[in-house]
C-alpha cells in the first residue's frame, strides 16, 4: 500500500461513524534495514500548519496552546493499531468524545451555536 | 416512477442554481448592448456546465466523495488550499452579489434603499439554513424559481426573428466596442460556469445518498436542468435585446433600468414578475452558496456536515454558513453597487476556473475513484477545452475589466 497516496488526507470516522477530521499527518517509525512502519495518524491544525512549513507549524502550535491549554499544544494522535476499516473513510476504534479532537466544536456548541434559539 | 419524479425535481432545482443574479444581469447587459450577438456565450457556457455537473454527480455517485473531498484526498492538503481559498473568495463575492440582487428587488418593491435590506436578507437566508432541511431548501428554491420562466414566455410573446436568434448562437466578431463585447462574453461564461454549482451538486448527491443506480438520472438532470437554465438566460437576453434597445437603453449601468424589460409585454404585472424573479432567483442562489461555503470548509477539514443535521450536531458547519452570510451582507449594507459587484464577481469566477476544473481531469480518470465509470474521450476533451478556456479567461479578465468593464 502506498501510504502517502492511500491514507494521507483521507476522511477519518470513529466507531460511531462520526466524521472527526482528515488524516492530516502520518507518524512512522524508521527501522534500520526495513521499510518504515506507521504507528499513528495525526489530526488537527498544528499538523496541517506543519505541512505548510516549519514556521507556520510553530505559530499554530503556540496559538493552539494559548487557546486550548496544554491539552492542545501537540497534534491529536490516533494509534494505527486502532484501525478497523479502510474504505471510503478510515474507521478507527475510538470514541471521539473521549478525545480532545472536538473540544473546539464542543466549545462552539456550548458558548455560541447552542445559545441561538432553534439550534435543536 | 420515483426516479422520474427525482429527475424532474433535479431539473427544476438546477434552474435555481443556474439562474441567479449573474446570469440575469450579464444576459440583460449583453442583449441590450449587442442584441442577439452574444447568445453563443450563453450556449457555450451551458454546454460546459452540463459536462462539469454531470462529472461532479458521477464522481459523487460512484466514489461517494464530494469534489472537495476528492481534491483534498487526491492532491493533498497543500494543493487543496489553492482551490479552497479561491473558491471561498469567489463565493463570498458572488454571495454578496446575490444578497444585493434580493436587496434591489426589495428596493424596487418598497422604495426603501437597497443597502437597508442587506442585513435583513442575510438574516432571512440564515434562518432558512438554520431551521430548514436540504430537501426543504432544494424544493422551495425549485418551485418558486419557476417564476423566472416569465422571461421565456416574454421572449416568445415578443415574436423575435428566430433566424437571427439562431445566428447569434454562432460566435461572430463585434462591429463596435470590441473590448466591452469580449468582457461581456467573459462575464457570461463566468456566470454560467460557476464552481459553486458543480461543487454544490456533488454535495447534494452525497446528501441524497446517490449510488451507481443514479448514473442515468444524473445524466438527465445535468443535461436537461442546465439546458432549462440556459434557455431562461437566453430568454432574458432576447427580452433585453428587443425591449431595452427599443427604449434606447444600450448600456445597463443601473438596476433600475431592468424592470422596464417586462413592462411592455405584461404591463404592471411585468414589473411584479421582474421583481419576483430577481428576488427569488437571487435568494435561492444565496442559500445555495451559503451552504456551499459550509460544505467546502467542513469537507476540506473532515468535520461533520449535513444540512439535515441540527445546528447543535454540526457546530463547525453551521458556524461557517452563519459567518459567510453576514460577512457577505456587509459590502451591500455599506452601499456597494450590486450591479458592479455582480459583473466583477462573474469575471473573477471565470478567472478562478482553472483551479477547480484542472482536478476534474485527474479525479474523473482515476480508477480508484470512478472505476469503470471514468471519463470517455468526449468528456475528457470537454474538460481539456474548459481548462484551456479557463486559462484564457484568467489571462484576459483583468485587462478586459480595465478596458471593457462598465
Amino acid at each position: 500500500m502506498d501510504l502517502l497516496r492511500d491514507i494521507l488526507d483521507k476522511q477519518v470516522v470513529d466507531r460511531e461513524q462520526v466524521k472527526i477530521g482528515k488524516v492530516d499527518g502520518l507518524v512512522a517509525e524508521l527501522r534500520p534495514g526495513k521499510p518504515p512502519k506507521i504507528i499513528a495518524v495525526e489530526l488537527g491544525s498544528i499538523t496541517l500548519a506543519r505541512r505548510l512549513g516549519e514556521r507556520p507549524g510553530r505559530w499554530m502550535a503556540r496559538l493552539a496552546a494559548r487557546l486550548g491549554g496544554r491539552r492542545h499544544a501537540e497534534p491529536h494522535r490516533i494509534a494505527w493499531n486502532k484501525v478497523r476499516d479502510i474504505g471510503v473513510d478510515i474507521e478507527f476504534d475510538i470514541d471521539v468524545r473521549e478525545t480532545a479532537i472536538f473540544d473546539w466544536q464542543d466549545w462552539l456548541r456550548d458558548h455560541v451555536i447552542g445559545r441561538i434559539p432553534g439550534a435543536g | 416512477m420515483k426516479k422520474l419524479l427525482e429527475i424532474s425535481l433535479g431539473v427544476v432545482t438546477s434552474v435555481g442554481g443556474f439562474l441567479e443574479v449573474g446570469s440575469m444581469a450579464t444576459a440583460a447587459q449583453a442583449g441590450a448592448a449587442f442584441s442577439f450577438q452574444l447568445i453563443w456565450a450563453v450556449v457555450l457556457g451551458t454546454i460546459c456546465i452540463i459536462f462539469l455537473v454531470e462529472m461532479a454527480g458521477r464522481f459523487a455517485a460512484v466514489s461517494h466523495h464530494t469534489i472537495a473531498d476528492g481534491i483534498r484526498e487526491r492532491f493533498g492538503f497543500n494543493a487543496f488550499l489553492w482551490p479552497l481559498l479561491a473558491t471561498l473568495l469567489v463565493n463570498f463575492l458572488v454571495m454578496a452579489a446575490e444578497i444585493g440582487g434580493v436587496a434591489i428587488a426589495l428596493e424596487l418593491a418598497t422604495g426603501i434603499g437597497f443597502q437597508w435590506w442587506a442585513l435583513p436578507v442575510a438574516f432571512l437566508a440564515w434562518l432558512f439554513l438554520w431551521k430548514g432541511t436540504f430537501g426543504f431548501i432544494e424544493k422551495g428554491v425549485a418551485v418558486l424559481g419557476l417564476v423566472t420562466l416569465c422571461f421565456v414566455v416574454g421572449a416568445v410573446m415578443l415574436k423575435p426573428d428566430w433566424g437571427q436568434v439562431a445566428a447569434g448562437a454562432v460566435p461572430t466578431l463585434p462591429e463596435h466596442d470590441a473590448a466591452n463585447y469580449w468582457f461581456m462574453a467573459v462575464s457570461i461564461l463566468g456566470a454560467s460556469i460557476s464552481p459553486y454549482l458543480f461543487m454544490f451538486y456533488s454535495s447534494g448527491a452525497i446528501e441524497g445518498q446517490w449510488d451507481k443506480s443514479y448514473l442515468g438520472a444524473n445524466r438527465a438532470i445535468a443535461g436537461l436542468g442546465m439546458c432549462f437554465g440556459g434557455t431562461i438566460a437566453i430568454g432574458v437576453l432576447i427580452v433585453a435585446a428587443l425591449v431595452l434597445a427599443a427604449h434606447g437603453i444600450e448600456q445597463i449601468d443601473d438596476y433600475h433600468q431592468l424592470p422596464l424589460m417586462l413592462i411592455p409585454i405584461f404591463g404592471f404585472w411585468g414589473f411584479v414578475l421582474f421583481v419576483a424573479s430577481l428576488g427569488i432567483a437571487c435568494f435561492g442562489a444565496a442559500l445555495e452558496i451559503g451552504l456551499q461555503q459550509a460544505y467546502l470548509v467542513a469537507q476540506g477539514f473532515g468535520w461533520t456536515w449535513g444540512e439535515d443535521l441540527k445546528p447543535r450536531d454540526d457546530p463547525g458547519f453551521s458556524t461557517v454558513y452563519t459567518i459567510s452570510l453576514f460577512l457577505a451582507a456587509i459590502p451591500i449594507a455599506l452601499g456597494l453597487d450590486p450591479l458592479k459587484l455582480t459583473i466583477f464577481s462573474m469575471a473573477l469566477t471565470a478567472a478562478s476556473l482553472p483551479l477547480t476544473v484542472v482536478p476534474f481531469l485527474f479525479l474523473l480518470n482515476d480508477e480508484r475513484y470512478v472505476g469503470e465509470h471514468r471519463n470517455g474521450l468526449i468528456a475528457n476533451a470537454a474538460v481539456i477545452f474548459i481548462i484551456a478556456l479557463g486559462f484564457v479567461l484568467a489571462v484576459v479578465t483583468i485587462p478586459l475589466q480595465i478596458f471593457g468593464g462598465t
